[in-house]
């Protein structure tokens, strides 16, 4: 299954999206009666998901950056305990609303899954990373001094050249399961080198995308695929996303009104889970990432409805962008990593030894922005972890109180 | 090592330490693929797990860090380290590398099980596997605490003993509404013991059996509050109020044992009430409050939790029953060998009213070969109580047969067909009285008719 293939996803999700149906669906809480204080509650629960949204599009620079992607997250959690003080602070035994419940659960259980598929796919921006540094450390002075000395001695041969293997290395580990098959079989590089299976045209490429000898024959395994210690080989992103949001259906007048407006809440949430597992799917390398599956037709009497679409409008846009398509994942830190390390393997290509001091002086700008790109991702890949391992928490916890929740007596039956 | 150039990647390549896991049995199952499974299927898994996380733990694991540790000791540091290695010890970066995933795949069954639905038949596979990894965790601190890439490891495996404390304290409470709530539909036939009796009495026992874990987990007595909310008319029961003198019964699980044969008890007074006939209600009764105290009484563990003086409740509660039982099922056949209303005042004849006496001695015919034919499908399972109320009946019915028979036999003897009146002996009433409680009618050659 094709993973990456923004393009061809773009257009069904493009026209997908943009079929709102002007709805002839009432709005969550019905005008045509005094708005009791639940249904007050509810109305701000939706409000403040769409104003949540709306900020974190207002922030277009950063889009799926690290930061940005945590702000993601805060935002998921505060709905998260929002959802969950209107759930048990209004009072309702009704039974349509055990049944969305449960709904919501079975997406919830999904999502966690994605939790730790996804903290693997951190822990491999990590791995670049340290390869990034491994180069940058290559091409630094031998001080630890960052500064630009005016007399620092021209870049020697042996440098670039542990850089550039470096380089190498990262790029081999980046390629997407198109090529990888079973060339790329395993994390460590240095040991799969003794025995080779490396086919040694890696070795001269700045090919990104340069085929190997073997076939993919064992299955078009990514090495993503034997990456990840989180889940099987089967497991597809792509289906995850498609099971967290799929037959999400809006709620209809009359369940609204026997579960007091709840069950628009509990849509609300399940469709907000969505869009945050779709938004870390699409930032974040993971296994089968696909962004195929989308919300059908979200009702526009749903304040966050069009920020929702807004963010998705966004995401696809980057997505589909010429350097992006092929990206593993669109996290802004990712793109750094690729632009970095081609600039860096471009600068140093077929380079003459002695440097001339232009071109050295190319080489050691080149080798600084890697270094900054190491330092924002040293910075900001840790507490993006600890917040996708924080949302897992919280669903767990949600998920064991609405199941606490369901199982007490006034709820039976 | 250092020389062929391993660099900080670690001595063991990861699928290494994988096919070492796999060998022990440690299965890569998504959180989805468990929930899915069937709770057998994941018993015996956990069971697999416990062993294999042992043996991952303390023998893969152990020697990778010690492997690790005795290469990586002696290598001089580069001045790149600080960009290359995860932050912390940089001995711990390779070993981290090389086991974290192998780590995070062992306990991420483990975590799948902790996020379970709770029901009772999970409770004591949690148990186990709480303690399993409560058991591990100072190990795994040894092998991981050191670097911080590790302690990540740690710290999720220490939540995951936590949840599965959580889990346990919900299953216990989702238990005891279990059986609370448990329905009536139809009666059990016979009066017989009830399967939730037997169910909730074996999970006590189990119960009192893992009591070192779960009296360090249960730590709040019941909330009796919270949970009985009466539905309709029924009162909600209430903890009883007990001198509670063992040092054992003390214990916040000692009052969760205790509220849940208050709860079965209540739960069985709604199933006793099904029955129409109000003498199987109290057999019923009888019978099942009975397993309980034996139960109780049977397992030492079980009785230091609950105490002699609950216990001393549970046996007067079924001996109430047996009473009961014996008043509504016997009062009226005993009423027809009474003396009164058979004596005519006054008048010269002997005193007794011959057509009353003879319809006393075919109510009293009638009403104990119903009983006879009813009560013999009743069942009282226990053997030695069986034959306790069997006694107990008959030696309030053979002596007032018998002196019945003494005072008026000869009325009815001197009349005609005596032997429609006077269809039993003495003999015949004790024969026929261990058919009761068989829990099988009367085959008919048993019956026999005595002419006197």
């Amino acid at each position: 299954m094709p993973a990456t293939d923004s393009s061809s996803a773009a257009t069904s999700l493009g026209r997908s999206f943009l079929s709102l149906r002007r709805d002839h669906i009432p709005p969550p809480s019905s005008d045509h009666r005094a708005a009791s204080s639940s249904d007050l509650e509810i109305d701000a629960f939706h409000r403040h998901a769409a104003d949540l949204l709306l900020d974190l599009l207002s922030d277009s620079d950063d889009l799926l950056s690290l930061a940005w992607t945590r702000r993601l997250l805060d935002s998921f959690l505060i709905c998260l305990d929002e959802f969950r003080a209107v759930l048990f602070g209004v009072a309702a035994a009704h039974q349509p609303l055990d049944r969305l419940l449960l709904d919501f659960l079975d997406r919830a259980v999904k999502a966690l899954d994605l939790c730790n598929a996804l903290r693997d796919g951190l822990d491999l921006v990590r791995q670049w990373r340290k390869h990034l540094a491994i180069a940058a450390s290559a091409l630094a002075p031998s001080s630890s001094d960052h500064h630009h000395h005016q007399h620092a001695p021209l870049l020697g041969e042996g440098q670039i050249r542990r850089a550039r293997k470096a380089l190498t290395d990262l790029t081999i580990l980046m390629l997407d399961d198109k090529d990888a098959g079973g060339v790329v079989g395993q994390r460590n590089r240095s040991f799969g080198r003794a025995g080779s299976r490396d086919s040694h045209s890696h070795a001269h490429g700045h090919h990104r995308r340069s085929s190997s000898g073997g076939s993919s024959g064992s299955g078009s395994a990514s090495h993503l695929r034997s990456l990840s210690w989180s889940v099987s080989r089967t497991w597809s992103a792509t289906r995850q996303l498609q099971a967290i949001g799929g037959g999400l259906t809006v709620p209809r007048a009359h369940d609204i009104t026997a579960t007091g407006g709840l069950a628009s809440a509990v849509y609300t949430m399940a469709a907000l889970l969505f869009v945050v597992s779709w938004a870390l799917v699409a930032a974040i390398p993971c296994q089968d990432r696909g962004l195929q599956a989308h919300l059908t037709a979200v009702p526009r009497s749903f304040p966050w409805a069009g920020p929702v679409m807004t963010l998705f409008d966004r995401i696809l846009d980057e997505s589909k962008k010429k350097d992006r398509k092929h990206s593993c994942g669109l996290l802004k830190e990712i793109h750094q990593i690729e632009r970095c390390s081609r600039q860096l393997m471009e600068a140093t290509d077929a380079a003459e030894f002695p440097l001339a001091e232009e071109k050295d002086a190319e080489v050691k700008e080149a080798a600084l922005e890697l270094v900054q790109v190491c330092e924002s991702l040293k910075d900001g890949l840790d507490p993006l972890e600890r917040q996708v391992r924080e949302m897992f928490h919280r669903v767990v916890r949600t998920r064991t109180e609405i199941l606490d929740y369901l199982s007490r007596p006034h709820n039976a039956g | 090592m250092a020389a062929a150039g391993y660099g900080r990647e670690g001595p063991a390549p990861k699928p290494a330490v994988d096919s070492a896991l796999r060998r022990l049995g440690v299965e890569k199952l998504s959180i989805g693929d468990v929930q899915r499974l069937e709770w057998e299927v994941l018993e015996a898994k956990i069971r697999r797990w416990i062993r294999a996380a042992r043996a991952a733990v303390r023998g893969v694991l152990a020697s990778e860090r010690r492997l690790c540790f005795l290469i990586f000791h002696d290598l001089p540091l580069s001045s790149s380290t600080n960009t290359t290695a995860a932050a912390g010890s940089s001995h711990d970066a390779p070993f981290a590398e090389a086991v974290k995933g192998a780590a995070l795949q062992l306990f991420g069954f483990a975590e799948a099980i902790s996020i379970g639905r709770r029901s009772p038949e999970k409770l004591f596979k949690i148990i186990d596997l709480h303690d399993a990894i409560a058991d591990l965790l100072p190990d795994v601190s040894d092998i991981f605490a050191a670097s911080k890439a590790g302690e990540s490891i740690y710290v999720q495996a220490a939540e995951i003993r936590s949840r599965l404390a959580d889990a346990v304290r919900g299953i216990l409470s989702e238990f005891e509404n279990a059986v609370l709530r448990d329905p009536s539909k139809t009666p059990v036939p016979g009066g017989t013991i009830h399967p939730l009796t037997r169910y909730v009495m074996n999970y006590s026992s189990l119960i009192s059996d893992y009591k070192t874990t779960l009296s360090e987990l249960i730590v709040s007595r019941p909330s009796a509050c919270s949970r009985i909310a009466p539905e309709g008319n029924e009162t909600a029961p209430s903890f009883p109020d007990l001198d509670l003198a063992d040092p054992d019964s003390q214990l916040p699980l000692a009052a969760h044992l205790i509220w849940i044969i208050v709860v079965l008890e209540h739960n069985l007074e709604s199933k006793a009430s099904l029955y129409k006939d109000a003498a199987l209600s109290h057999l019923f009764i009888m019978n099942n409050v009975h397993y309980i105290a034996h139960k109780v009484k049977d397992s030492p563990e079980l009785r230091g939790l609950i105490g002699d003086e609950y216990l001393k409740q549970l046996t007067g509660k079924f001996r109430l029953a047996a009473t009961r039982y014996q008043r509504t099922a016997w009062l009226k056949i005993l009423n027809c060998l009474r003396d009164e209303g058979l004596h005519v005042s006054g008048g010269f004849s002997s005193g007794v009213s011959k057509s009353a006496l003879r319809e006393r001695f075919k109510a009293f015919n009638a009403a104990f070969e119903e009983a006879h034919r009813v009560q013999s499908a009743w069942y009282v399972p226990d053997t030695q109580l069986r034959e306790e109320l069997r006694i107990s009946i008959a030696e309030k019915l053979l002596p007032a047969y018998r002196s019945f028979l003494g005072r008026f036999r000869h009325h009815i003897e001197n009349g005609r067909h005596p032997e429609l009146y006077i269809k039993y002996s003495v003999e015949d009433l004790e024969t026929s009285v261990t058919d009761f409680f068989e829990g099988c009618p009367p085959s008919l050659h048993n019956r026999r008719r005595s002419h006197g």
